[in-house]
């Protein structure tokens, strides 16, 4: 594919998903009734060796939510917690001291699934909004989405405690079939606490396929 | 010029990270690790002289691709050979045995588009890693394949033995 992006494609498409990402922050805001900030907004195009150390050490334990992308856009979003802030996320919803919650059980990963839910939704619904129109023809809000192919469904979440490094490699194996530079959306969102702040980074991977398909519709806004 | 692929060592250290598509290969004591999701680890020991290596593959074959031969079986086990003969001054292959570690998979490629592509590359690559050690008569000792979670193994050069670790799991060796 060469180089992946050329810079003015890659600032269109931040544009672009900043507006996903806004849409997530509210909705995340709504959903823990506390503000919730949207603290960076970048896409990431890195050497695939590299790639293990976007979220951090590649070793340390996060908590995780993926949805499956499909239709026009495919490819995973991924709702990241490092495993405090996550934890912390579940009090939260569960009107209880921060703290209190300290593994990952059943209600714990439900809360998480729900959150991705909600979370991811709203990414997407804020997305197709603002997608190129070559990219999105007749797509659709998506709690009235009809299966035709041409929107945007997310797939319900599942929740994973996993390395950092071998999530992403997971979610990156798509890409790295044919190229060796690999391309994410990264989102990260801070809820302010007067003892720590509480971090969540919102991923979007897109398939190679769809990169393609973005890349060629930047390509177009570019001329215009 | 530095081997393409191949992890540059620290003068001195007790553990090496090898990254995704890199390689490396170290002496006694010094101990070799790597993350694993759907990659496959290829570890290859020198029992006698007490020198192992840790491939990190992506892929299964190069098909003409020169640039990162770390990343697909074909070209990196080769190379992780060439710098054991380097080492060891030829014919280290006579010698060597191999374990296999990863290729879980966790992520379905999605079911709308492309369905060949990426489909169980965790499967594609211990077929063509089996095959290749089978050409060059290495023996497999031991397996740790397949599943739906990562692990991280580390290889101690000194016994050739591998620790993995799951998530919210035990280590265990093989």
């Amino acid at each position: 594919m060469g180089k992946i992006l050329t810079e003015v494609q890659r600032h269109l498409l931040r544009m672009i998903f900043d507006r996903g990402a806004e849409g997530a922050s509210l909705a995340l805001s709504k959903w823990l009734g506390r503000a919730v900030s949207l603290t960076v907004s970048e896409v990431e195009i890195t050497e695939l060796e590299q790639a293990a150390e976007l979220l951090g050490p590649a070793d340390s334990l996060v908590a995780a939510c993926s949805m499956e992308l499909t239709g026009r856009l495919t490819g995973w979003i991924l709702l990241v917690f490092e495993d405090r802030s996550g934890l912390a996320l579940v009090d939260m919803l569960l009107h209880q001291p921060v703290g209190t919650t300290t593994a990952w059980g059943e209600i714990e990963q439900s809360a998480a699934k729900e959150t991705t839910n909600i979370v991811g939704c709203a990414y997407v619904n804020a997305l197709a909004a603002h997608l190129p129109a070559t990219l999105t023809r007749g797509t659709a809000p998506i709690r009235q989405a009809e299966s035709d192919g041409s929107d945007l469904v997310p797939t319900p979440p599942t929740f994973f405690h996993e390395f950092a490094g071998s999530l992403l490699e997971f979610a990156l194996m798509e890409q790295a079939i044919e190229l060796d530079q690999v391309l994410l959306i990264r989102s990260e969102f801070e809820a302010y606490r007067r003892e720590s702040n509480l971090d969540w980074t919102l991923l979007f991977v897109p398939t190679r396929e769809s990169l393609r398909e973005l890349i060629a519709a930047l390509a177009q806004l570019e001329l215009h | 010029m530095p081997t393409p692929g191949f992890t540059d060592l620290p003068l001195s250290t007790d553990i090496v990270s090898v990254a995704i598509g890199r390689w490396a290969v170290a002496a006694a004591p010094v101990k070799i690790r790597t993350l694993l999701g759907s990659c496959v680890g290829v570890v290859l020991y020198d029992r006698v002289v007490k020198v192992g290596g840790v491939a990190h593959i992506v892929l299964p074959d190069a098909r003409e691709a020169v640039d990162h031969p770390g990343k697909y079986a074909d070209t990196a086990i080769p190379g992780m050979i060439v710098d054991f003969d380097q080492r060891l001054g030829g014919n280290a292959r006579s010698r060597l045995v191999a374990k296999l570690v990863g290729g879980a998979r966790m992520f379905q490629v999605p079911s709308a588009k492309d369905t060949k592509a990426g489909l169980n590359i965790g499967q594609r690559n211990q077929e063509a890693i089996e095959r290749i050690l089978a050409e060059l008569r290495i023996p497999i000792l031991a397996r740790d394949l397949g599943g739906e979670a990562g692990r991280r193994m580390t290889l101690d050069t000194a016994s050739g033995m591998i620790t993995i670790k799951v998530p919210g799991g035990a280590e265990y060796e093989i």
